[in-house]
């Protein structure tokens, strides 16, 4: 059975506004933005705001009318980043994997340790003090075998709380909440739910998973085991890099393909220097193309592995000429790239220019690395005549 | 080993716009700033040594001014002849030397900062200009700054470690060739210098370079004060050194109006493990936040 430690810092953003100005200390305080111009909704508030009925995602206007008394401010979000790498370095020091959830969420898989830190719950308890003592801010653990029971865990007891669900308790530990309880369970499925007279965890589990996969798919079957206490327990580590795209928004709409191609070209480029810079291959390619009335096409298409600007704009362009079929203007265009392998080199195989070619490309993704993307630039067409001028400019 | 003692102050004390945020608006002619600063700091870094070879008179009078503050030292910066122009004769070295020895004898000298200009990478040239520098100063500990990212690989780091020398660590805006802050060990001290994050008055500040300017203008790119955010990222960098040296200099240069002085005291408190810190009244007035730390 696996130790899932779930760390929630308590009403981050107001914990950290707090930090920055002790002043707000003890007030109601609400992050997300300013009623006055009654856009917005809350982001985070404090504990003596919720007092008044406010919650996370609330529109900043109902907030006010029910706590006109608050403190509401805009945040400051680098420092909210700042704050959450630190107690993540933190972390860092005692867990021997780390799923960062989202920037004041922390999954630790502490399965193994109990012989080098003891008691979980006082392992636990330390990590709390030690990050209120060095970085003052409050966090809430919870601790359970797998994602789910961890995560209602660490809301039980908020803030500053610490629950610990004995291993092969966590059935019995879910049972008597109600079904919203579980994370992902949002209001239209709360409500579902209760018009078929499931109000508590425990209702799911009297029912067969059968019911609930026919009821709802694969979410149904997911909930029923979540409820029966088989939540995930392994944790997402990112470990590289799954895609490079780029895009752009025209100021204004624009019509004339020759333009669409000249920004598509340029996008190319960019993230065919990121592409080369990484030593990698990509041998997926796809556009994306918005219409003034936010239709959306995109077109996707596997290629040889490759990390020639050439090949990737010639792909492009083909799937960029069967996205843009309509006659109305075009907001936005985009490139992606995904599936990345290892360059490797097998020159031998190659034509002699080939070679020469490979060899360019590295030195220009080198001059361009140092001096900066514009140093030097790819000319698509003879008829380029914006690029043509320049010195830096030459032919692909 | 154990927890290393830290030197932490500012770079410079003679700033006239530090009055009334940390020097009191109102002083009486025996007022003396450096008596006033060594009260509440242990260390200063010395700019002036580098644009000019200053008087034994004047290092004499500070040796004076600190008497009672019992482990205060200078940090002095090297004169720009032997780092930017890179002319010096034996004339130079005595003048430099001379204060030095004046320092030391006094058990008030710290170490030597050299610092070299941005545009100074890592070559043969380089090497052995630093290797001249170390034998003409090796008895004293020097406080090496090159900025250059190209410093930054293996085989500098060991030529470092080989001559002894202290490699500094700069926190400045990110931009271009510019290092960047990470800590990097090359004997048994580390010298941290803060240089402020205002990348706007820094881009401006080069495209002015060499232009005749104001006090204002040229000191407006240090003109920054660091966050809460920003300094327990620091605290937590300058802890992850402290079991690898003996000695942990930390010098605050983004000193208009006083900031400098401000920041100084929050790592104090942040790495003497939360303890209050005692600070002027005029400190806190200017900068409220710095009441959560002072000494009651």
């Amino acid at each position: 059975m696996r130790t899932i430690f779930h760390l929630d810092l308590d009403a981050f953003f107001v914990s950290v506004e707090r930090i920055l100005d002790p002043k707000l200390n003890g007030k109601p305080v609400i992050v997300g933005g300013d009623p006055m111009y009654g856009r917005g909704v809350v982001a985070a508030c404090s504990y003596e705001a919720r007092a008044f009925g406010l919650h996370s995602a609330m529109p900043i206007r109902t907030a006010y009318k029910l706590c006109p008394q608050g403190i509401y401010l805009h945040g400051h979000g680098d420092e909210y980043t700042r704050y959450s790498n630190s107690v993540k370095n933190i972390l860092e020091q005692y867990a021997p994997l780390i799923e960062q959830a989202s920037i004041d969420e922390f999954y630790l898989d502490m399965t193994g340790t109990q012989k080098m830190y003891g008691s979980m719950f006082g392992f636990a308890a330390k990590l709390q003090k030690e990050i209120w003592d060095k970085i003052g801010l409050p966090i809430s653990i919870g601790i359970g075998s797998n994602k789910t029971i961890a995560k209602i865990g660490s809301d039980c007891m908020k803030p500053k709380g610490i629950t610990y669900i004995i291993p092969g308790m966590g059935k019995e530990f879910l049972c008597p909440m109600p079904v919203e309880t579980i994370p992902g369970v949002g209001n239209v499925m709360k409500q579902s739910l209760n018009s078929r007279g499931i109000y508590r965890i425990g209702d799911i589990t009297k029912l067969s998973s059968d019911y609930f996969g026919t009821a709802f798919g694969k979410y149904g079957i997911d909930l029923w085991r979540k409820a029966n206490g088989e939540g995930i327990e392994y944790l997402t580590i990112k470990r590289t890099r799954k895609s490079i795209s780029r895009e752009t928004t025209f100021g204004n709409d624009i019509t004339s393909e020759e333009e669409i191609k000249n920004t598509l070209f340029y996008l190319t480029g960019k993230v065919a220097q990121s592409l080369r810079k990484k030593g990698w291959e990509t041998s997926t390619v796809d556009v994306k193309l918005r219409y003034t009335d936010f239709q959306t096409i995109t077109r996707a298409k596997t290629i040889k592995p490759s990390d020639d600007d050439k090949v990737l704009f010639e792909t492009a362009w083909d799937l960029m000429k069967k996205a843009h079929t309509r006659r109305v203007g075009v907001r936005l265009i985009g490139i992606g790239i995904t599936n990345f392998s290892p360059l490797i080199e097998q020159e031998f195989l190659f034509e002699d220019h080939q070679i020469k070619r490979k060899k360019m490309l590295r030195a220009v993704t080198r001059v361009r690395d140092r001096f900066g993307y514009e140093s030097l630039m790819f000319g698509r067409t003879e008829e380029d005549k914006k690029l043509k001028g320049q010195e830096n400019y030459f032919q692909v | 080993m154990n927890k290393p003692k830290y030197n932490i102050g500012t770079a410079g004390w003679s700033y006239k716009d530090w009055a009334p945020n940390f020097y009191p608006k109102n002083q009486s002619g025996g007022f003396d700033w450096l008596q006033f600063y060594s009260h509440y700091f242990n260390c200063v870094e010395v700019n002036s040594t580098y644009y000019s070879y200053i008087s034994p008179k004047i290092v004499d009078g500070w040796i004076k001014k600190i008497e009672d503050s019992d482990d205060f030292i200078f940090h002095i910066k090297l004169h720009k002849d032997f780092t930017h122009t890179r002319k010096f004769d034996e004339q130079n070295i005595k003048a430099v030397r001379y204060n030095l020895e004046l320092l030391r004898k006094s058990e008030r000298l710290g170490g030597l900062l050299i610092q070299f200009p941005y545009s100074y990478s890592f070559d043969g040239n380089s090497l052995r200009h630093i290797q001249k520098l170390r034998d003409i100063f090796s008895d004293i500990n020097c406080f090496v700054e090159v900025r250059h990212s190209s410093w930054n690989n293996n085989r500098a780091y060991e030529f470092f470690k080989e001559n002894n020398l202290t490699f500094c660590t700069i926190d400045q805006p990110k931009m271009g060739q510019a290092i960047s802050f990470e800590p990097i060990i090359t004997n048994d001290k580390a010298y941290i210098r803060f240089h402020g994050r205002n990348i706007e008055a820094w881009k401006k500040s080069l495209s002015n370079f060499g232009k005749p300017q104001t006090y204002e203008e040229q000191s407006s790119r240090y003109s920054y004060l660091y966050t809460p955010g920003e300094l327990v990222e620091i605290e937590q960098k300058i802890k992850s050194i402290q079991q690898k040296v003996k000695e942990i200099n930390v010098i605050m240069n983004n000193h208009p109006q006083g900031d400098a002085v401000a920041n100084a005291f929050e790592l104090i408190h942040l790495l003497d493990e939360k303890t209050k810190v005692e600070m002027p009244a005029t400190i806190v007035k200017a900068y409220p936040r710095l009441e959560e730390i002072i000494v009651n």
